[in-house]
């Protein structure tokens, strides 16, 4: 009994001042945040109390919906094929292979590269050398394959970080499982399905929703590659968000898109979450 | 020791390793491309595959040394590995901490379920709704500086780490912590003993995803920092670019420069995440 | 070293202060590219100038910086802005200085000092901001390929479309325009706009006078016009591809700003580059482009107002003037006269007669995201569809100004 009270208690003492740190830099900025959203403030000097106005006017505005839609299409695509591609590239990474750190090394490169460098290759790729290629016009220009091209560079990007969970993940199934398996005669794909997946079931959850939101956070990669265009066809939420908030002077209608879009990823994320933590269970 | 002898034994998957050098295509391409570019002068830039392709008509590291000279390489250097460094070694501790105490709570206690998703949510509250806020809180606080640049990522990495935290917790039996308590240590002291030692593979994981991260990340020493004269590598290079016109080829030559650290910290890091697994497999 | 040469420095200026302490300046200036010319101005003001010590910042993403220094209340004393949105926003959030009375303000073009009054949301009296360098648009031209066809500057709509048919035919491709970056396309627009427009057409429509369907469908419809004379696909390729392209002698003409000349040049630093004006009207009446690059406002926190006056009055003594100008290639928004750039010897004679006219799109809020708009419409072509659009939207994101500025026009 007593030291059930002595585990409470210590619990008790790490976890209270982290909350209070988090509460002050996370929370409480959002919470100004949700009161200039009832403002037209500009970010600096004086601004008036609007009320529900730009409330009202984010869901009237044709451009704030077709964000919605451009960002949950390409959140839904890229994190299905950044998550079957870095399993299969963090199974193969783990494998007994030759240059083991020389190939981890490498395919850890595109996470690093400035967003700069990421925006002026691509462009090259996609409007120089893709066309001459396939003699096909650029992906870049088409209202119909911008996206899919933004996916190609968010996946080339953001593999690497979730290989390396993946990867980690990997560790904490032990050899003896393995060995296990092997007598029992379980090789190649039933060894995954069976034993190997059930095992990092945890991580793949955590690599869902971190997928989830950053894709769902879109912004360096289409300020890179299309700024929006062509024909306003790529604007995500973030780039709405950002563009319009902090270089526009509509700080207090953009607040207002990021608390929705907030109570949006956070229900999602949550409903996410529930459904894979029971999986988990269920494995 | 057998184990090891076992595995150095037997032969390497040939045909994963044949197929990962392949894919490396990918990677190799768009890095051949940055370094030649970052080797060329701005007056061999073209808009033809083959001149874009070419090799530069001299390879001198004049690029490289105007990169330094211009973005005052090395204290710029400092200030980003100061930064990186001790956000790094705070998010390990009080990250691993809080994962630590909601992953052994979240199945009996409403709180630390409460904590867990509260925490997990920060992760998707948009940055540009805080910014302005949290620009005048730091100010407030007087600091908006290095210091408080600091407290702030250890506040946004938070969310992503206790998930990882978390997540890896539920790999490690529950039984290890109980036979230490049976013999009278106090929680406190079993986590530093037993539970942390035992994360270095995340921790390693932790690290790579924080330092890259604090490593890249423009906006939040932008805004907070702004005015103070105390450059970041990021901030610095943001010389290259101006609203009318871009110095790719110092650019890039600079983004290589900066890349390195980092590539060299994430192969450091990978041994640790190895490692890790046989410390674990000899216990 | 430099720490060595610090510590007489400071003692130098711990001696003086026994007498009287220098008054501190500080000015933040957005052309980071014009660093070095500020960095040399503030040297020589601080060696000619006892009382008062300057400092000039010339930082990265500084609109950013300034904005995020307002909102921690850690104003500079004097700013140096472009004459644009953000312009507006300042003076309207009451952050400037009124400078009605300044010496300095006389010896600036009025043509200047009418276009940053035409920024201002609502017509309150005062001026607040000392115009310094322009900028100016229109159609950069590769000279070299001009002679060697013998084809002339065209005066009026039809000779321009005449010239684009020539270069077509002759198997050059007439203009590269870059719309993959959307704001690429504000500057045929702009160009077009203040040919064929009304400059005060936004008040107009602000007051319920217009519509852009009306004022901008002539714009719209030769810009769409132009399309046909650019490289195919214009919508897949940036500004940068434009500018090696130019340089490059891949396109006899570019519709975009000397602010360009300088990436331009990087390229191929050999390029004959000259200008003219964009023949947007049928008539050879035409109207440049021309808008403040720079300006300096007093912040109304500033405490020394004189020795802020004293600063501006060095900026504009005309040999500084003379030197910012060669240096970047700007156009001094000061009355006398100043050697230009040659490259800008096509649009000489209207900014000597002062028949320039600010760009549009100062005066769209960015958050309409005008620039966008238009490529849309080059994309569709559905010229009806994109004026209706302008004009709702227009109406929308500006109706906190709207309601301002007919309060005031009432209450006036």
């Amino acid at each position: 009994m007593k030291s059930q009270n002595e585990r409470k208690r210590t619990f008790l003492m790490i976890s209270i001042p982290i909350l209070l740190l988090f509460f002050a830099f996370n929370t409480v900025p959002l919470i100004r945040g949700f009161i200039y959203s009832f403002t037209n403030f500009r970010g600096y000097g004086k601004f008036d109390w609007v009320g529900w106005r730009n409330y009202i006017d984010l869901f009237t505005d044709t451009r704030v919906g077709n964000s919605y839609w451009f960002t949950f299409k390409l959140a839904l695509v890229a994190t299905i094929l950044i998550n079957i591609l870095s399993l299969i590239m963090a199974l193969a990474l783990n494998a007994k292979i030759k240059f083991k750190s020389f190939l981890r090394g490498m395919y850890f490169i595109p996470n690093i590269l400035g967003a700069l460098v990421v925006g002026y290759i691509f462009s090259y790729i996609f409007t120089y050398i893709l066309p001459a290629i396939t003699h096909a016009a650029s992906m870049l220009a088409s209202r119909t394959w911008a996206w899919l091209a933004i996916v190609i560079v968010c996946a080339w990007q953001s593999i690497a970080m979730n290989t390396l969970i993946y990867i980690s993940g990997l560790q904490t199934v032990p050899e003896d499982v393995y060995e296990a398996a092997a007598l029992d005669g379980a090789t190649g794909w039933n060894r995954f399905r069976y034993i190997t997946f059930p095992l990092i079931m945890p991580f793949f959850t955590i690599n869902m929703v971190l997928c989830m939101k950053n894709n769902l956070m879109v912004f360096d990669q289409i300020m890179a590659l299309t700024k929006g265009g062509p024909a306003q066809s790529t604007e995500s939420i973030s780039f709405l968000i950002y563009n319009n908030g902090m270089h526009g002077g509509q700080f207090g209608f953009q607040s207002a898109n990021a608390v929705i879009f907030f109570i949006v990823i956070v229900i999602i994320s949550v409903l996410q979450l529930r459904f894979l933590n029971r999986k988990e269970e269920q494995l | 020791m057998a184990n090891e002898n076992i595995i150095a034994k037997e032969k390497f998957n040939w045909p994963v390793t044949i197929l990962l050098l392949l894919g490396l295509f990918t990677v190799l391409f768009p890095l051949y491309m940055t370094v030649i570019i970052a080797f060329k002068q701005p007056s061999e830039m073209t808009n033809s595959v083959m001149g874009l392709l070419s090799f530069p008509e001299t390879w001198s590291f004049e690029n490289f040394r105007e990169a330094m000279r211009v973005t005052d390489f090395w204290r710029s250097l400092f200030n980003s590995f100061l930064i990186t460094a001790v956000t790094m070694v705070f998010s390990i501790i009080i990250h691993s901490l809080m994962g630590y105490a909601v992953a052994r709570n979240m199945n009996t206690s409403k709180f630390y379920r409460f904590s867990y998703f509260y925490i997990v949510s920060g992760m998707f509250v948009p940055f540009a709704i805080l910014m302005m806020p949290l620009v005048k809180q730091t100010a407030q606080l007087h600091i908006d500086n290095m210091f408080g640049v600091i407290v702030l990522y250890v506040v946004f990495y938070m969310p992503m780490n206790v998930l990882l935290y978390a997540g890896y917790l539920k790999n490690i039996p529950i039984a290890l912590e109980e036979a230490a308590h049976v013999d009278g240590a106090s929680t406190w002291t079993t986590y530093w003993k037993i539970i942390f030692p035992l994360m270095w593979p995340m921790h390693a994981t932790v690290a790579v995803l924080t330092a890259l991260g604090t490593w890249n990340d423009v906006m939040t020493p932008l805004v907070i920092m702004s005015g103070s004269g105390v450059n970041t590598l990021p901030l610095a290079q943001l010389n290259f670019q101006t609203q009318f016109g871009t110095n790719y080829n110092l650019a890039f030559a600079s983004y290589l420069l900066a890349l390195l650290p980092m590539l060299i910290f994430y192969l450091v890091a990978q041994k640790q995440i190895i490692n890790g697994v046989i410390n674990g497999a000899v216990k | 070293m430099k720490r060595l040469m610090l510590v007489p420095a400071l003692v130098l200026c711990l001696c003086m202060s026994a007498f009287a302490a220098p008054v501190e300046i500080e000015l933040v200036q957005y052309k980071q590219e014009a660093l070095r010319t500020f960095d040399a101005l503030a040297k020589k003001f601080n060696e000619t100038h006892k009382n008062i010590h300057l400092t000039i910042s010339s930082p990265n993403e500084p609109m950013t910086i300034l904005k995020t220094r307002f909102i921690r209340e850690n104003y500079p004393d004097i700013i140096g802005i472009g004459g644009d949105m953000d312009y507006s926003n300042f003076q309207d959030a009451e952050l400037l200085a009124d400078l009605t009375g300044y010496k300095g303000l006389e010896k600036i073009k009025k043509a200047y000092i009418d276009i940053i009054d035409g920024l201002k949301f609502v017509p309150r009296p005062g001026v607040f901001g000392v115009p310094y360098m322009a900028n100016a648009a229109g159609v950069l031209y590769n000279k070299d390929i001009f002679d060697a066809h013998g084809w002339k500057i065209p005066e009026s709509w039809p000779e321009f479309m005449k010239l684009c048919d020539d270069i077509q035919a002759a198997g050059i491709r007439p203009m590269f325009f870059g719309f993959k970056d959307t704001w690429t396309t504000l500057a045929p627009w702009n160009a077009l706009a203040v040919d064929i427009a009304p400059a005060d057409v936004c008040q107009n429509v602000n007051l319920g006078k217009t519509t852009f369907t009306k004022e901008y469908h002539e714009v719209a419809e030769k810009i769409y016009a132009m399309l046909k004379y650019a490289e195919e696909g214009p919508f897949a390729y940036g500004y940068n591809d434009a500018c090696t392209a130019f340089a490059r002698g891949e396109s006899a003409m570019f519709v975009i700003g000397n602010y360009a000349i300088p990436q331009i040049l990087s390229v191929n630093p050999k390029l004959n580059i000259d200008s003219f004006v964009m023949p947007g009207r049928n008539d050879s009446n035409h109207t440049l482009n021309s808008g403040v690059d720079i300006m300096f406002c007093v912040m109304d926190s500033c405490p020394h107002k004189e020795a802020a006056y004293e600063v501006l009055d060095f900026l504009l003594e005309p040999e500084n003037i003379q030197a910012y100008v060669d240096e970047q290639n700007s156009v001094p928004c000061q009355t006398g006269e100043f050697r230009l750039t040659p490259m800008l010897n096509g649009m000489k004679k209207y900014i000597d007669a002062g028949r320039m006219s600010d760009y549009h799109d100062h005066h769209y809020p960015s958050e309409m995201a005008v620039d966008a708009q238009i490529q849309t419409y080059l994309i569709h072509g559905d010229i009806n569809a994109f004026l209706a659009r302008f004009d709702k939207d227009w109406i929308r994101y500006n109706r906190d100004i709207i309601s301002k500025l007919k309060n005031y026009m009432a209450a006036h």
